[in-house]
């Protein structure tokens, strides 16, 4: 067999397209690692815990609807956001939730920090996570004792 | 391959096309029977199986985008007409794979979070790369002589990839509303066996359909360019 060597101009072009490649993937990382605390969707209730806020900031908060707190109170919605820190912060939304919002599910809340450390909802967000499975796989890992959710 | 000219490869796919589409028309059926059949989500409901034009219409999408770019810097740095030709072809397939992505998405986002859009990381790349495809798109038909075009197209894709690896790990990387990945993650896929069976069926479905379309849009320009010759030498 012929060994194929690259000549000098196929050469040049490789090393002009990959530098010119690696300068913007090096910008790129920079821009991205810069403004990591604004791509961020959210932040977690012992993060919100650790913020010093100015009093009418608009911010969003995510993380689980507490077990045991979700209440329908003088028309208003009242629970619970918790997170794998311990962290926890109360919150009051005063329109329909969406429908899959449920205790111990993700959430995702907008709105300003009120008074009495009560977080003033506007928008809820429900977040599902990436497990998908039936009923029937969780009646089966249930009767196994695998199931560890709920 | 860079032997290859676009006329033997145009002559190839003309060949092999029609299978192509048989088959995936089969596996097409395959999945949609199994979609029917197939047990709703303990959480989400029925609404979770959105997720198998979704998904596979999100994996092409960021995998078109991958070969174009590969094959923009075979065409460039050899200067080989063929992965050209081949990226030009795969253009208008991306850009509709990936706004295939962002309707269904939508869709499955208002029935389960409750609203269609929000701006976190995973969203807004996957809506910066269907821009980069219709700006390549553009690019390649906004030049009198198709050799600039490809070139200056070339260069968008491959300053496009290095949007593919934000849009795969933005869900690793920052907090987003967009759920994490089921199937390429530690600790491997976090669904059921029957669902992931389903998911890859109707994986190879969309990308069967998608070859045999590249596969034709391939033949069509290759012949173009033929007519056009032709009537410039009968001028």
């Amino acid at each position: 067999m012929r060994i194929i060597t690259l000549n000098r101009q196929i050469k040049k072009r490789f090393i002009f397209l990959f530098i010119i490649f690696f300068c913007f993937c090096f910008s790129i990382f920079l821009i991205s690692y810069t403004l990591k605390d604004q791509i961020a969707y959210f932040v977690s209730p012992t993060e919100l815990q650790k913020m010093d806020l100015d009093s009418n900031r608009y911010l969003r908060v995510g993380g689980l609807v507490k077990p045991k707190t979700l209440k329908f109170l003088n028309d208003k919605w009242n629970f619970e956001i918790e997170d794998e820190d311990g962290g926890s912060i109360k919150v009051e939304f005063s329109k329909s939730l969406p429908g899959l919002v449920e205790e111990d599910k993700g959430i995702i809340v907008e709105g300003y920090m009120g008074k009495n450390s009560i977080f003033l909802a506007e928008i809820v967000l429900a977040k599902h996570d990436e497990n998908y499975m039936p009923q029937s796989a969780i009646d089966k890992m249930k009767d196994e004792g695998i199931w560890r959710g709920d | 391959m860079f032997a290859i000219t676009p006329h033997m490869m145009s002559n190839f796919f003309e060949k092999i096309s029609k299978f192509i589409f048989l088959l995936s028309i089969i596996l097409f059926v395959i999945a949609g029977v199994l979609i029917i059949f197939l047990e709703n989500d303990y959480y989400q409901g029925i609404s979770f199986k959105i997720m198998f034009i979704h998904v596979p219409a999100a994996w092409l999408s960021l995998l078109i985008f991958f070969s174009m770019g590969i094959s923009s810097i075979i065409g460039l740095v050899f200067k080989s007409p063929t992965s050209f030709t081949i990226s030009r072809s795969l253009s208008p397939i991306g850009l509709i794979m990936s706004v295939v992505v962002l309707i269904t998405g939508s869709i499955w986002g208002n029935l389960t979070w409750g609203t269609y859009w929000v701006w976190d990381a995973r969203l807004t790349s996957m809506l910066i790369l269907s821009f980069i495809y219709l700006g390549h798109l553009f690019l390649l038909y906004s030049f009198e002589h198709f050799q600039k075009a490809d070139f200056a197209a070339s260069i968008l894709a491959i300053i496009g990839m290095v949007n593919l690896p934000i849009v795969k790990f933005s869900v690793d990387w920052w907090t987003t509303l967009h759920q994490g990945s089921s199937v390429f993650k530690i600790g491997g896929p976090s669904m059921t066996t029957d669902y992931l069976i389903t998911l890859m069926i109707s994986f190879f479905a969309i990308l069967l359909l998608s070859f045999y379309w590249f596969t034709n849009l391939f033949y069509i320009i290759i012949e173009n360019r033929r007519i056009e010759r032709a009537k410039l030498l009968n001028d």
